[in-house]
Formats: structure tokens, C-alpha cells, sequence
């Protein structure tokens, strides 16, 4: 098995670079890896495979979609430069207090849907913008919003890593709130002052000439009810979930994306604006669909338990103290999957190693995301590099990312060694 | 009451996966990148299993 | 666009619709297979939506195999298939209805709990769709199911998924996981309105002891264990000790936690005057880091990689080269379900339940589970029913 498994991950890995090689995007680079290790693994016509897999991600890519719908709409109905030059007239004397009021912005929408990039799709640009006034620069910006993105995706209340790991143990979802919330708050703050805190005064003037002028009749109104919509919906579901049907994240965004589009003051064409957002998600939803053939070819053909097994036998010190960067390179390949994969036979050795496996999950949790910026998916990175609007190299945004990443690895890889002495933090 | 909401959402979300799927055809019909069409007729797959309620 | 474009185009989109469609056509024929049960005369078949109508016609409306004695007894309910991935436990409710002969009481078996999650199988999974039993009339095919609800039949899902009555946060998937779904409610989701259904049954049908049949991955703590709700504590207790004495494999005992809601040890236990218990055998198949994914592993249970984390002390089952064969796993379910009622009769002689013809663990792996299933075509066309 340790052969034939080892083989398949071999040409896997040949057949993904000769994919790069000959210009192939990262999306169809995996393809290539999943056809040619399902061949190598004797499955040469694996239609049933690829289908399935292709299915994994469909309602992340749903959210996806109409979130960043709602946010298109809301962007070419002028109300996020509305929204922009309100908060800039606001706030513009305290850095603190706007910088501090920024990163909450951003950890909002993840926390509430558990994905870092409803984060860069909803206030990545919004916040990108009013970065740039403060002096900011851009490829900073795009790690602040990167790094709080992938915070917000592990707080709670929806934490989908530690969500998906603790249903894979059966242990109930509870206990989490408090280990998750203070690594995120904690990382997030540091994040935005270490990155965000040099900069210059906002020039108001100058920001009020280049923003571009919202139309005449955009108001608060106009731009809060979407966002009142969406927010209603999700507080219904929690609050009463056994007196209401389940609508699910997907049409909560095309509800708001709706909205947006009823009320906006300019006349904006559906199907244009809804054929633009999926030509710019291509990669995203491309990327998701492709792990899940990936990562279905890979538990065909036992790569995915060769990975497993090489990794959680290695000497105890060496799981845990591997974790900061073990963990966000699963990440990069598997995304979600990686829970699934590796944080259930984690947590379950970490629990039978003594440690607490609640506060150890939420440490892993927090790691998790750091992957989100690694190729070979690299997905919410390139996008948010992109939706900060920053031109430099995909190599110098990662730069950026360093010392908060290092930061956020420390208090993870804390956690998880310091789980039992933590465990108060649970409330159980 | 909830019963005639949720058959209303189901058929919300089987109308956006169909808009989806139209959404993807036109797109692959007017990209002139043969690596996008690939990825748009991968990305079409779940969609189409999702609408013929295959998968 | 000119015509080497259209070519390009037309090329790359039926090459797509080829695969879609012969994918398409083995989701739908998994889906829509059916599996056959042989029943005796002594077997009565109800359905699900007896006990609440509005689940009629639904493809969770399951056949409710009722194995009635002669002499007037306890009513023993068998749940097999609440996580369709977990075949021991469909296979010995199998055998259980085509084999048992009830002297006095009554066995009620249920060989799809949660039929919707036998007609998928999991995204990512590599799962196979249908599985053979070797026979000596050729093999018994059989459905391969998921831990989840379909969601053609239940979609969407929230973002997190809150339990009723509890108010636990479960995680959002759970909320197709019908052993998070217990008891239910008449308005609720598909899996909760099953659950809730059950719950009617095992009321009217004043159901004594429900045994919930199922299987584990190995580096799962809760595993080769009688699952039991404290009303259950000595029955579970009493019938762990004599399988381990005498039937040549050792099963332990477990409390059901209070605090963990939605499970059927809990809350059928909590919310009826049944005994609940649950069951758990050893499935390698489930182990995240398992080798190749397929038939063979799912029936043989051997696995390399599964015995390597065995010998770093990760995992809570023993396992070695020979595995855990699917005739060992489901010879431990029919003798436990056996062995139960054993016990019950100790405990209740004034109510007791008997019950002939099963076959044991030590029968099991001696003769294969293919030899304790019926012929269907040897039978009347009535005797046959499907899944």
C-alpha cells in the first residue's frame, strides 16, 4: 500500500509541475495532478470521481457567488464610496480609533459565516480604500485585510475548521467561544497597528477629490437595508431556528444582493453584473471545484491517508511544534478539506496525549487560515491582493504577512501546548 | 407555514443554480481563453448534477 | 467567433457533458437501486408514515420489519442504517429479519433509519456506490450510503446547526446527521421529522429497548462498546460481561453523556419509556487515514496505514494485517442484539422475548455473511421486499 500509495503521490506532484509549466493556472494544474494520479492508481476513466468531487465545494462556491454579488452591487451603485467618505469625515482624527474600528469591521462578517473570504468580499474593499487615505500602503493593506480576514473566518460564533473537526470527533460545538474569540482579537489588533500604524494623516480634501462621487440620491438608508436584510435573516435562524425554515448563507447574500439592486439609484443590468462577478470568482470557484476532485482522487488512491499517517506518527514534539506551518500548508491544498483530513486524527491524538481538545482545536484554528495566502491555491490571498487593488508582487504581499503570521503561529502553537492549563477558557 | 417557505427556498436555490448554469454557458461561449473554457466546464459539472437532481 | 472556435468550444463542453452524463447516470442508478429483503410468513411489513402520516411518500417513509412470536412478549426495536456508511449494522439487521424466528415477544428491525443517506455517497469520499456480498447463489448487492441526509432531499443547510429542544450548537452539517436529530419535531427538517416519527413509534408500539446499530472508525474513542442511557446501565452491563466471557470477543460499556444532545442513547432514552442503547463496531473504512479507498477495504477492513497508527498507540480498537472483516464486525451486532435479550429475559422474566435462528459471531466468521441471505428468487414474488 505504502508503494503503490507513494507512486501515485509521485506523479501527482510531477504531473502538477509539468501542469505550471506549461502555463497552465493552478485550478487546472490540479486537474491535471487528480487525472494523472487517478491513472497512475489505475482508475483511467474516473468520471464518476471527478463528478463527485467536483461537488464538494458547490455551496461554499454559492456563497461565494452572491456574496460578492450583493458586493458588486452595492460597489457600482455607489454606496460603498458613500459609505467610504462618511466614515473618512467621521474618523478622520483618530488613527486609533478608526484603525481599532477597522479591524472590527473586518473580523464581523467572517466570524458570523465562517469564511475569510465573505471578510474580503463584503468590507475588504470598503476598508482597503480608507487604508490607503490613512497613508497606508497598498500591499500593507492587503495583508492587514488577508490576515483579520483569516481571523474573522476562526472566530466564532461560526468557526468552520474547528466546526467540521469537532463533528468529525463527535464532540459537540460548544465550549469554543472564549478560545477562539481572544486569539482572534488578540492577532487582529495586533495585526492592524504593527502593519497600519505608520502612515500619514488623512488629507480629507484630497480623499473627498479622488473618491468618486456617489450618485445624488445614495443615503444610509439605501445601503443599510441590504446589510439589515442579511443580518435579520441570520439572527432569525439563531434565534428562533425551530420557528423559522432554514434559508442558508447562499440566499441570504441574494436576498441582500436584491435589495441592493432595487435600491440603488442608478440603473444596474443583472445579468451583466452577475456574468462579471463570475468571470472575476473563475479561479475561486475553479480552485474549489479542482481540490475537491483532487482531494477525492487522493482518498481513491490512499495519498490522502499516506499524508495523514506520515504526519500524525511523527514523535509528539514534532506534531505539535510542526503545527504553524504543517497546518497552513494543508490549508493551501486542501482548504476546509484539511480538517476533515488531518485535524481529526489530530485532535484525536491530542486528546489521547492529555491535552484539552477544545482550547488545542481553537489554537489549530487560528493557524488554519495563515494557509489561505499559500499556493498552490493561494485563493483568499490572490483575491484579496486583488480586491485591495495592489500591483506589486504576489511575493512581496507575503512578506507583509510575515510577522503577524509569526505572531498569530506563536499563539496557536501555545494554545495547543498549553491547552489543559487553558481549559477554563471552555466554561465546561 | 414553514413547510410552504422551505418548498419556496428549495425552489429559490434550484432557480439560482439554473441561473448559475446559464450564467456559466454564456460566459464560456464569449471567453476566447481555451484554459478558462476548460475551467468553466468543470465548474459547470456540480451545477448541472445539482439542477437534474443527480448528485 | 469563427469556426475554429466553435470547434474548440463544442469539443471542450461535450467532453464535459460526457462526463457529467456517465457520472450522472451512476449517481441516479446508486440512487434509485434496490436492495432486496426476503421476509418469512411470521414478518409483517409497515411503514415509517403509519406513525406520522406527513412523512408519506417521502423517501424517508422506510419499511418497519416487524418479526412477531406466537406466546405475547417485549418489544425489541432494531435500528440499522441511521449512518448509511456504516453497512455492519444494515447487514445484521438483514440477517435479522430474514433469519429471526420470534418464539415469544417481538423484534421490530429497521434496516434504513435514515433512508435518504443510503442514496448518496460523501463528495471527497471515494466511497464505492453499491457493495457485493459473496453468496453461493452469485452475491448480494447493496447500497453504500453516507453519515448525512442527501441534500437533494434536504438543502440547504445554515451556517450552524441548533438542536431541538436542547439549543446546542452542532456543526452545520449535523443538521442532516439523524443521530443529532433526536427526537425530533413534526415541523422540522426531513431528518428531524424521521426522528420524530421513530419517537411516535416507539411510543405506540410501546417499544422496550431500542439498540441503535453502528460503526467506527478506530482512532475514535467510542468504539467496541455498548453505547447506554442509564436506564439502560445494568442491561448494557450485564450483557458486556457474558459476551466477553463467552463469545470469544470483548465489548465494553459506556454511559451516554448527559451533556450531548441529539443522540439516540440519549434522548430516546430521555423522551420515551424505552431503553436506549447503542452499539459500536470496528469500521477501518471510517479512519481519516486510511489507505486506498474502496470495496475491497470496505469489506476486508485491512489497512496498512490503519494497523501503522495502531502500533504508535493512536488508536482504540486493536488491528492487525488480517483487519476486521465485515462477516466479524457484523457478527459482533447480531450476537450483541442476541445476548441483549438475553440479559432482558434475566431482568424480566414475567416479559420475556425469545428468539431463534440468528446466526452468532463465531457462526459469522465460520460460514461469511452471504450464507444467512436469501435467495430472493428463490421465494414468491411477495416475499420480496425492496429497500
Amino acid at each position: 500500500m505504502y508503494t503503490s500509495a507513494a507512486i501515485v503521490l509521485g506523479v501527482m506532484v510531477l504531473f502538477y509541475f509539468i501542469a505550471l509549466r506549461f502555463k497552465l493556472s493552478t485550478e487546472l494544474a490540479m486537474l491535471v495532478a487528480a487525472l494523472a494520479g487517478a491513472v497512475a492508481g489505475g482508475h483511467f476513466f474516473p468520471a464518476r470521481h471527478v463528478a463527485e468531487g467536483a461537488i464538494t465545494y458547490l455551496d461554499i462556491n454559492l456563497i461565494f457567488f452572491c456574496a460578492t454579488l450583493f458586493m458588486n452591487i452595492l460597489k457600482e451603485s455607489g454606496g460603498v464610496a458613500y459609505a467610504v467618505r462618511s466614515i473618512i469625515k467621521t474618523f478622520h482624527k483618530s488613527r486609533i480609533l478608526l484603525l481599532m474600528l477597522l479591524a472590527l469591521l473586518l473580523l464581523i462578517p467572517g466570524a458570523l459565516t465562517g469564511a475569510g473570504s465573505v471578510t474580503v468580499l463584503i468590507v475588504g474593499s470598503m476598508v482597503a480604500v480608507v487604508l490607503n487615505y490613512m497613508g497606508v500602503t497598498k500591499i500593507k493593506t492587503a495583508a492587514i485585510i488577508f490576515l483579520i480576514a483569516g481571523l474573522s473566518a476562526a472566530a466564532p460564533p461560526v468557526s468552520l475548521w474547528a466546526m467540521m473537526t469537532a463533528a468529525g470527533v463527535n464532540m459537540p460545538y460548544v465550549g469554543f467561544f472564549w478560545p477562539l474569540l481572544i486569539p482572534c482579537v488578540l492577532g487582529a489588533l495586533f495585526t492592524i497597528f504593527f502593519l497600519g500604524w505608520k502612515g500619514s494623516k488623512i488629507d480629507v480634501d484630497k480623499a473627498f477629490e479622488e473618491l468618486p462621487e456617489p450618485p445624488q440620491k445614495m443615503n444610509w438608508t439605501r445601503i443599510a437595508i441590504p446589510f439589515l436584510i442579511f443580518f435579520v435573516l441570520m439572527f432569525m435562524g439563531r434565534k428562533w431556528p425551530h420557528d423559522t425554515p432554514v434559508v442558508g448563507m447562499p440566499l441570504m447574500f441574494l436576498f441582500a444582493a436584491l435589495a441592493s439592486w432595487l435600491l440603488s439609484p442608478k440603473k444596474i443590468d443583472l445579468f451583466k453584473i452577475s456574468a462579471a462577478t463570475l468571470k472575476q470568482l473563475l479561479p475561486l470557484i475553479g480552485t474549489l471545484t479542482c481540490v475537491g476532485i483532487l482531494v477525492q482522487i487522493m482518498t481513491l488512491t490512499g495519498v490522502r491517508g499516506l499524508l495523514a499517517i506520515t504526519f500524525i506518527t511523527l514523535p509528539a514534539f514534532l506534531v505539535i511544534g510542526s503545527l504553524f506551518f504543517f497546518l497552513p500548508i494543508t490549508e493551501s491544498v486542501l482548504m476546509y478539506g484539511s480538517a476533515a483530513v488531518f485535524g481529526v486524527p489530530l485532535v484525536l491524538l491530542f486528546n489521547s496525549m492529555g491535552l484539552n481538545p477544545i482550547v488545542a482545536l481553537a489554537g489549530m484554528s487560528v493557524i488554519w487560515p495563515l494557509g489561505d495566502a499559500l499556493p498552490p491555491t493561494a485563493i483568499i490571498g490572490r483575491l484579496t491582493v486583488d480586491v485591495a487593488g495592489a500591483k506589486d508582487s504576489y511575493g512581496k504581499f507575503l512578506k507583509q504577512c510575515i510577522v503577524p503570521a509569526i505572531v498569530i503561529m506563536i499563539l496557536g502553537t501555545l494554545m495547543v501546548v498549553y491547552s489543559k492549563q487553558l481549559g477554563f477558557l471552555t466554561g465546561i | 407555514m414553514n413547510a410552504i417557505l422551505t418548498e419556496i427556498i428549495s425552489i429559490l436555490y434550484y432557480a439560482l443554480i439554473a441561473f448559475l448554469v446559464v450564467l456559466i454557458i454564456y460566459n464560456m461561449i464569449k471567453t476566447k481563453d481555451w484554459k478558462k473554457e476548460i475551467v468553466y466546464v468543470i465548474i459547470l459539472i456540480p451545477f448541472l448534477l445539482r439542477l437534474f437532481m443527480l448528485k | 467567433m469563427d469556426r475554429k472556435d466553435i470547434i474548440r468550444k463544442s469539443l471542450i463542453g461535450v467532453a464535459g457533458l460526457v462526463v457529467m452524463t456517465v457520472a450522472g447516470i451512476s449517481f441516479y442508478q446508486h440512487r434509485h437501486y434496490k436492495e432486496e429483503v426476503v421476509i418469512s410468513d411470521q414478518v409483517q411489513v409497515k411503514k415509517l408514515a403509519d406513525y406520522f402520516p406527513e412523512l408519506s411518500g417521502s423517501v424517508n417513509d422506510c419499511n418497519i420489519y416487524m418479526v412477531e412470536g406466537s406466546e405475547p412478549g417485549a418489544t425489541i426495536m432494531v435500528l440499522a442504517g441511521s449512518h448509511p456508511e456504516e453497512p455492519a449494522g444494515r447487514l445484521a439487521g438483514w440477517i435479522l429479519v430474514e433469519q429471526a424466528k420470534m418464539q415469544k415477544g417481538r423484534l421490530i428491525v429497521v434496516l434504513s433509519t435514515n433512508r435518504s443517506g443510503t442514496t448518496v455517497t460523501r463528495p471527497s469520499g471515494a466511497y464505492p456506490q453499491l457493495y457485493t456480498i459473496p453468496t453461493a447463489w452469485g452475491g448480494q448487492k447493496f447500497r453504500m450510503g453516507d453519515r448525512w441526509t442527501n441534500p437533494l432531499d434536504q438543502w440547504p443547510d445554515p451556517e450552524v446547526y441548533i438542536h431541538y429542544p436542547s439549543r446546542q450548537n452542532l456543526a452545520y452539517m449535523d443538521i442532516r446527521n439523524l443521530n443529532r436529530a433526536w427526537p425530533g419535531r413534526a415541523n422540522g427538517t426531513l431528518t428531524e421529522r424521521t426522528t420524530f416519527a421513530f419517537m411516535n413509534l416507539i411510543k405506540q408500539e410501546k417499544v422496550d429497548v431500542v439498540i441503535d446499530l453502528h460503526e467506527a472508525e478506530l482512532q475514535y474513542p467510542v468504539i467496541n462498546t455498548i453505547v447506554t442511557h442509564e436506564k439502560g446501565q445494568d442491561l448494557a452491563t450485564m450483557a458486556s460481561m457474558t459476551l466477553t466471557d463467552f463469545e470469544g470477543f470483548s465489548i465494553g460499556t459506556e454511559f451516554s453523556p448527559v451533556n450531548l444532545h441529539g443522540l439516540s442513547h440519549r434522548e430516546i432514552g430521555d423522551n420515551s419509556d424505552a431503553i436506549s442503547l447503542l452499539l459500536e463496531a470496528p469500521e477501518p473504512f471510517l479512519d481519516a487515514t486510511r489507505g486506498i479507498t474502496g470495496e475491497k477495504q470496505l469489506l476486508e477492513g485491512k489497512d496498512a496505514f490503519v494497523v501503522k497508527a495502531g502500533k504508535h498507540g493512536l488508536l482504540y480498537a486493536p488491528i492487525d494485517e488480517n483487519g476486521w472483516p465485515i462477516a466479524t464486525r457484523v457478527g459482533r451486532h447480531t450476537s450483541t442484539v442476541l445476548q441483549i435479550l438475553q440479559s432482558w429475559n434475566e431482568f424480566h422474566p414475567e416479559k420475556e422475548i425469545v428468539c431463534e435462528g440468528v446466526p452468532k459471531y463465531k457462526e459469522l466468521i465460520e460460514k461469511g455473511v452471504g450464507a444467512f441471505l436469501i435467495d430472493p428468487k428463490t421465494v414468491d414474488k411477495g416475499k420480496v421486499i425492496f429497500e
